[in-house]
C-alpha cells in the first residue's frame, strides 16, 4: 500500500479570539488564503499539482460557510485544478482533515493533498451555528449534552484532580509556551498576516500571557459553576450517580481561550514528492477517530490514541514526543495519566491553555508543532491527539524518515 | 349549542351554551357545531352583512378546557391528531384575515377554553372573583394542543411564554391584563359587550401578527443566539427540577424551539404532533387519573361518612403559635376563615401572627394575593393566651409539641369553653388519637387532623379517626379540610397513619442500601431520579433518625410475633447510639450541616459503612425504592388504614412527594403493569426478603379490581 508523507506544515499566528484580537479585522477566508499564497513559494510547486484541499472548521457558517475551502481556493486564484472541501469534527477537525488527506494518498486515489483547518472565533463564536446537540432541547436531553466546561469539571471530579494540580499544569503550559516563543520554536512554520497593502497585522501568537503568576491563577473564580448549577450538573449525575456533586475546578486560567487562526499540512505520496523535489519530513503511520460513547466525555483523545497505536503496531513507550490538545487542564492531565507519559515528553511547547484554541485549526497546528519539535529534538516517532465535542477523539502517529 | 344573534350594526354574537352540561367544554360536539356557523359567517361577510363577531358564553364559565372524559381514554394517534388538527382548522378559520372577532370572556377560560379566546383578535375579560384564565394543562401532564402554545409565542415571545405555560398558573383578570393575556377588562357583563362592540366598530379587519407581512415573534426565534441560549438554559433547568420525568414540560420547550423556526401553520402542526404523543403517554394518563379521577372522587365526598349535612366552619381556634400552628392559621385565613391563635402568652402567640404577616408579604410580592386580600386576612387573625376566646370557634386544632400530657392538657382547657357541637382536633404525627381522646370531655367530637409542613402549602390533611370518633365528626372534619381547599384522606389510628408510615419504607430502604455497601451518593441520586423529592438519607435526617426508628418500633409492636426486623434498624441504632448523629436537628446525621443548610454527606459514612458494591443496575434500584412504598401502601389498604385507591394515590403525591408522573402509589402498579409488578415483587423478595412479598390483597385480587 502507498504511504502518506508530510512535506510541509504552515500556520498563521494565533490571534486572540475576540473583538480585541489582532485578527478580528481579517475575514476568515483571508487567514486561509494567506497560507495558500505561501505554499507555492515555500515548496516550489505549482498549485495545479495539489489535488484537493480539506479544511476542518468547527463553525462552518457565515464567513466560514458554503464550503470555505472551495471559496478560499477561488479567492486565492488557484481553484482550477483543486476542488476543496470542508469537514467538521469539532475541535479535532484540523487533524481529521489531515488524516483524510493521508487516507486519500494511502488509497492511491490522490497523490498530493493539502489539509488543515480554520477558525475565526472572534468573528464566529462558539454556538453560532445553533446546532441541535447544543440547542434543541429534545436532542440535548436525549443525548445528555453537557457544555464542555462542565464536562471538564466532571472529568476532574471523577479523576480526583485538585484545583492545585490543574493550576500547576496550566502554569507549566504558560511557561513552556513562553520559552518556545522566546526561542522561536515555531518560527519555521508561521506565516505572518499582512493587510492588502503588505502592512503587517500579526506575526506572533497573540494569546499568550507571559507574565501570569501561579498566584494569579489560583485567584481566578470557577468558570462553569453557574452553568453547572443551572442543571447540567444534574445531567452529569444521572450518568455518574455515585458522585455526590461536581467540583468546579476549571477557571479562565486553566482552560483554553478562544483564538483565530488557520493551518495547512501538505500530504502526499513519496513518489509524487520526489517527482516535485519535495523533502518528506515524516510519514503518517496511522490515524484514528473514536467516540467515548457519550455526548460529553472529553476523553476521546486517549481512545483515539490507543486505536492509532494499535493500527501502527506500536505501544505508548515507542512514542518519543506527545502532543495532546488541552482545552482544559483536566483533559490533558487525564490523557497523560491514561497513556503514562513523562512530563518531559508531553506538550513540551505548551498548548491551548497558553496559546488559545482556534477550534477547526488546532489539530493541524498541533501536528505541525509536533513535527517541528521532533526535528529539533531528533525524535523518531510522535503522537498527536485531540479530544473534541460530542465525546469524540482524533489521533495520528507520525514517524520521521 | 351555539346561539346566533345579529344586531342592527351587523355584529353577530355567538353564545356558547352546551346542552345538558353546567359548563361548556371542547369536544367533538362543539367542534362540529362551529363548522356551519363559520361557513354562514363567511357568506354574510361576502354579502357585506357582517361587521364583526363577539364570542361569549351563557354559562358561568366562558369555556372550560378539553373534555377530560375524552382525554382520559384517548383514541388512536390518528384520531387524536386529526381531531386536534380539525379544532385548529376551526380556530384558524375564525381568525383568518377578514371578520374581526372579539372574545368576551365572561367567566373562567382555562386550557382549551383560553385557546379559543387566544384565537380571537381581541380579548375582553370580565373582572370577577371566579374568572380565571390560563393554561393548567401541565398539571395533568398535558400541553395546550389547539394552537395555544404557538399563538402565545407569537403574541409575547418565547421568554414570556415559557413561565405561563410551564407553571400551569391560573391568572385573575387583572394579572392576565398585566401579563398581556387579555387586552381589556370590563367591570360588568354589559360593559364587556359594549366594549366588544366599540372595538368592532373601530376595527374593520381582524388580522393576527402571524398573518401580517414583516411581523415576527417578539424577542426573536430560536435561530437567534440569545434565544437559543435561553432555551438551552431552560432545558438544563428542567433536567435539574424534574429529572426529565415530565415529558409535557419538555414538549412545550421543544415546540417553542422548533415552532419558532417555521411559519405559524407548520408550528401549529408540530404542536399537534407533540400533543398527540403526550396524550397517549403513560405519564399523562397517570396524572389525569390522579389529579382528575382520584381528585374528583375525594372532592365529591369519597370516604366521607354519608348522611351528615355540610359543615361550614367560620372561626377556627389554633393552639400553638409555632411553625405548624401558624401555618394552619394561614391556611385557614387564606380561605376566608377567622382564626383565634393561642399560645402560653400573648407575646408568644404574636410570633405566630408575625409569621403569617411575613408570609403574606411574600405572597403579595409574588402576586398570589392582592394587598387588600393580605390586609383583610391579617384582620381576621386574633392572638390570645386564654382558652376563653375559643368560645365562638367551630373547631379548635392543637398543634403543640409532641407530648401526650401537654396535648391532653391544652385540649381539656379548650373544651371547657367550646360547646357540644364544636370539634377538637389534634395535629400529631405519632401519638395515637385514641389515647389522646381518653382525656377528652367529648371523645366523639375529637379527631386527628394531620397537616404536613409547611401547612399553608401542602395540599393534604390526614383525618385520623380514633376509636370513639363519631362518623359525624369525621364528616365535619372532612368538610373543614375541603373548606380550606385541601385534600382530606381518612386514615386509621395506627402508627404513622398513612403518609408517614409509607414514606418511612422509602427511608428504610435507602438506609438498608447503605448497609449493603452502596455508595451513599448513589442512594441519594437514584432516589431523586426515581422522582422522589429528596434522597432517602437526606429525608431521614430531616425527619430525625429517632422518628424513623420510632415508626419502625411501632410497626414491630403492631405485628408482634409476625414482625421481621428491618435491616435498616441496626444502621439507625449505630447512627443514634454509637455515632451520635441523630439528624438535621442536631446538625449531624447522614449529612453534615452548617446551620440549617445541608452541606454534604458525612465523610465518616465511608468508614462505618464501607462502599462494597461497584456494579449495580440503576433501574433495579429505582424499582426497589418505589416498590417498597407501593407494597406498604397496599398493606395499608389491606389493613384498612386507608380506604380508597384515590386517597392512597393523592395521599402519596401530596403527602410525601411520591412521583406524580406515576399517578401515585397505587396507580404505580398499573403503570408498571400488574403482571410485571408481581414478577418484580418475587424477584425483590428473593433478593431482599419478606418485606417485598406481595400482600394478599394483591395476590388474591386482580390488581385491576383494587383500583
Amino acid at each position: 500500500m502507498a504511504e502518506a508523507y508530510i512535506f510541509d506544515v504552515v500556520r498563521t499566528p494565533r490571534g486572540r479570539g475576540d473583538s480585541d484580537g489582532a485578527l478580528y479585522e481579517v475575514k476568515p477566508i483571508g487567514l486561509l488564503s494567506a497560507l495558500l499564497d505561501a505554499i507555492p513559494g515555500r515548496c516550489a510547486i505549482a498549485p495545479e499539482e495539489i489535488e484537493d484541499l480539506a479544511i476542518g472548521c468547527g463553525l462552518p457558517l457565515d464567513g466560514q460557510g458554503y464550503n470555505i475551502a472551495r471559496a478560499a481556493l477561488l479567492y486565492a486564484g488557484w481553484g482550477h485544478a483543486t476542488p476543496g472541501m470542508q469537514i467538521n469534527r469539532y475541535s479535532a477537525s484540523g487533524l481529521e482533515a489531515v488524516n483524510l488527506a493521508a487516507m486519500k494518498v494511502r488509497s492511491g486515489w490522490a497523490q498530493l493533498v493539502l489539509a488543515g483547518g480554520l477558525e475565526s472565533m472572534s468573528r464566529i463564536p462558539l454556538g453560532s451555528d445553533g446546532g441541535p446537540l447544543m440547542y434543541d432541547p429534545e436532542v440535548m436531553i436525549r443525548a445528555s449534552y453537557i457544555p464542555s466546561g462542565v464536562a471538564a469539571d466532571l472529568l476532574a471530579t471523577l479523576e480526583g484532580f485538585s484545583r492545585e494540580s490543574l493550576d500547576r499544569y496550566a502554569y507549566e503550559s504558560h511557561l513552556r509556551a513562553r520559552r518556545a516563543r522566546d526561542e522561536g520554536h515555531s518560527h519555521p512554520s508561521i506565516v505572518p498576516i499582512y493587510d492588502r497593502n503588505g502592512l503587517l497585522i500579526l506575526e506572533e501568537d497573540e494569546h499568550l500571557q507571559p507574565d501570569i503568576t501561579p498566584e494569579e491563577l489560583a485567584q481566578l473564580p470557577p468558570a462553569f459553576e453557574t452553568l453547572g448549577r443551572q442543571g447540567f450538573e444534574e445531567i452529569a449525575l444521572q450518568h455518574f450517580p455515585t458522585l455526590e456533586r461536581v467540583r468546579y475546578l476549571h477557571t479562565a486560567g486553566n482552560s483554553s481561550g478562544a483564538a483565530d487562526g488557520a493551518a495547512l499540512v501538505l500530504v502526499g505520496s513519496l513518489e509524487k514528492g520526489e517527482a516535485l523535489g519535495l523533502k518528506a519530513r515524516a510519514r503518517i503511520r496511522a490515524g484514528a477517530t473514536a467516540s467515548t460513547g457519550t455526548a460529553f466525555m472529553p476523553t476521546g483523545a486517549a481512545v483515539a490514541a490507543r486505536k492509532a497505536l494499535q493500527l501502527a503496531g506500536l505501544s505508548p513507550k515507542d512514542i518519543g514526543l506527545w502532543e495532546c490538545h488541552e482545552p482544559f487542564a483536566a483533559v490533558a492531565l487525564h490523557f497523560q495519566r491514561e497513556m503514562g507519559i513523562a512530563d518531559a515528553a508531553f506538550n513540551v511547547n505548551g498548548g491551548a491553555i497558553a496559546l488559545g484554541h482556534p477550534i477547526g485549526a488546532s489539530g493541524a497546528m498541533q501536528l505541525g508543532a509536533l513535527l517541528d519539535e521532533m526535528e529539533r529534538r531528533d525524535v523518531a516517532i510522535g503522537l498527536v491527539a485531540l479530544s473534541a465535542g460530542g465525546g469524540l477523539g482524533v489521533a495520528a502517529v507520525i514517524e520521521r524518515n | 349549542m351555539i346561539r346566533y344573534k345579529k344586531d342592527t350594526d351587523n355584529i353577530v354574537t355567538l353564545t356558547l351554551d352546551m346542552g345538558g352540561r353546567s359548563v361548556n367544554v371542547i369536544n367533538h360536539e362543539i367542534a362540529e357545531a362551529f363548522v356551519p356557523v363559520i361557513e354562514h359567517l363567511k357568506g354574510e361577510k361576502e354579502k357585506g352583512l357582517l361587521r364583526g363577531v363577539i364570542i361569549t358564553s351563557a354559562k358561568k364559565s366562558f369555556l372550560a378546557g378539553g373534555d377530560l372524559e375524552y382525554l382520559y381514554r384517548p383514541g388512536s394517534p390518528e384520531e387524536i391528531f386529526h381531531f386536534a388538527e380539525k379544532l385548529k382548522g376551526i380556530l384558524r378559520d375564525l381568525e383568518r384575515p377578514g371578520i374581526p372577532v372579539v372574545a368576551a370572556i365572561n367567566g373562567a377560560a382555562l386550557g382549551t377554553g383560553f385557546e379559543l379566546a387566544l384565537a380571537c383578535h381581541h380579548r375582553i375579560a370580565l373582572s370577577g372573583p371566579k374568572v380565571w384564565l390560563g393554561f393548567p394543562e401541565v398539571q395533568l401532564g398535558l400541553i395546550p394542543g389547539s394552537g395555544g402554545i404557538v399563538r402565545l409565542m407569537w403574541l409575547m415571545g418565547i421568554e414570556k411564554t415559557w413561565p405561563i405555560l410551564s407553571s400551569g398558573r391560573r391568572y385573575t383578570p387583572q394579572e392576565a391584563l398585566q401579563a398581556g393575556l387579555v387586552d381589556e377588562l370590563a367591570s360588568s357583563p354589559r360593559e364587556m359587550l359594549d366594549k366588544a362592540r366599540a372595538w368592532l366598530l373601530q376595527n374593520k379587519e381582524g388580522r393576527r401578527p402571524w398573518d401580517r407581512a414583516n411581523c415576527s415573534i417578539p424577542g426573536g426565534t430560536a435561530r437567534s443566539h440569545t434565544v437559543a441560549t435561553h432555551i438551552q438554559m431552560l432545558a438544563a433547568m428542567l433536567a435539574r427540577q424534574t429529572q426529565n420525568n415530565y415529558p409535557a414540560l419538555q414538549a412545550i420547550l421543544s415546540i417553542l424551539a422548533e415552532g419558532s423556526r417555521v411559519d405559524f401553520d407548520t408550528a401549529s402542526r408540530i404542536e399537534s404532533r407533540y400533543y398527540t404523543g403526550l396524550l397517549r403517554s403513560q405519564a399523562c394518563n397517570n396524572m389525569i387519573k390522579a389529579f382528575w379521577v382520584d381528585y374528583n372522587f375525594i372532592k365529591e365526598g369519597g370516604n366521607r361518612p354519608k348522611g351528615f349535612g355540610k359543615f361550614r366552619p367560620r372561626k377556627v381556634g389554633v393552639i400553638g403559635a409555632g411553625r405548624m400552628g401558624s401555618g394552619i392559621a394561614l391556611a385557614c385565613l387564606s380561605h376566608g376563615l377567622s382564626v383565634v391563635l393561642k399560645d402560653v402568652s400573648k407575646p408568644i402567640a404574636e410570633r405566630g401572627r408575625e409569621y403569617v404577616r411575613q408570609r403574606l408579604e411574600e405572597w403579595v410580592a409574588e402576586g398570589r394575593k392582592t394587598k387588600t386580600e393580605g390586609e383583610d386576612m391579617l384582620r381576621r387573625i386574633h392572638t390570645t393566651e386564654s382558652s376563653r376566646e375559643f368560645e365562638e370557634c367551630d373547631l379548635v386544632i392543637e398543634a403543640v409539641f409532641e407530648n401526650r400530657m401537654v396535648k391532653q392538657k391544652v385540649m381539656r382547657e379548650a373544651e371547657e369553653f367550646t360547646d357540644d357541637y364544636s370539634l377538637f382536633a389534634s395535629n400529631t404525627i405519632s401519638i395515637p388519637i385514641t389515647k389522646l381522646a381518653e382525656a377528652s370531655l367529648r371523645p366523639e367530637n375529637y379527631v386527628g387532623l394531620h397537616f404536613f409542613p409547611p401547612a399553608e402549602e401542602v395540599p393534604l390533611v390526614e383525618i385520623v379517626r380514633g376509636a370513639k370518633t363519631s362518623d359525624e365528626t369525621v364528616a365535619r372534619a372532612f368538610d373543614f379540610v375541603r373548606a380550606i381547599r385541601k385534600t382530606p384522606i381518612v386514615v386509621k389510628d395506627d402508627w404513622g397513619f398513612f403518609a408517614a408510615r409509607v414514606q418511612n419504607t422509602y427511608i428504610l430502604e435507602g438506609i438498608t442500601m447503605l448497609q449493603e455497601g452502596y455508595p451513599p451518593a448513589l442512594i441519594e441520586n437514584l432516589g431523586r431520579q426515581a422522582g422522589m423529592p429528596l434522597g432517602a438519607l437526606a429525608l431521614a435526617d430531616s425527619l430525625g433518625l429517632n422518628m424513623v426508628l420510632r415508626y419502625e418500633n411501632q410497626a414491630a409492636e403492631h405485628y408482634g410475633a409476625k414482625y421481621v426486623q428491618h435491616p435498616a434498624v441496626s444502621v439507625l441504632k449505630t447512627m443514634l447510639e454509637e455515632l451520635q448523629r441523630p439528624g438535621q436537628q442536631k446538625r449531624a446525621g447522614f449529612y453534615d450541616y452548617e446551620g440549617d443548610t445541608r452541606l454534604a454527606l458525612w465523610p465518616g459514612l465511608e468508614a462505618h459503612f464501607p462502599p462494597a458494591i461497584e456494579h449495580y443496575e440503576q433501574k433495579g434500584l429505582v424499582n426497589r425504592f418505589l416498590f417498597a412504598q407501593v407494597l406498604e401502601a397496599v398493606w395499608c389498604m389491606q389493613e384498612k388504614v386507608i380506604h380508597s385507591v384515590a386517597a392512597a394515590n393523592l395521599g402519596s403525591i401530596y403527602g410525601w412527594g411520591f412521583p406524580a408522573f406515576k399517578g401515585g402509589v397505587i396507580q404505580f402498579i398499573h403503570d408498571f403493569g400488574a403482571d410485571a409488578f408481581m414478577e418484580e415483587c418475587k424477584k425483590l423478595e428473593e433478593q431482599y426478603g419478606q418485606r417485598f412479598k406481595a400482600p394478599r390483597l394483591l395476590s388474591k385480587l386482580e390488581p385491576e379490581k383494587i383500583a
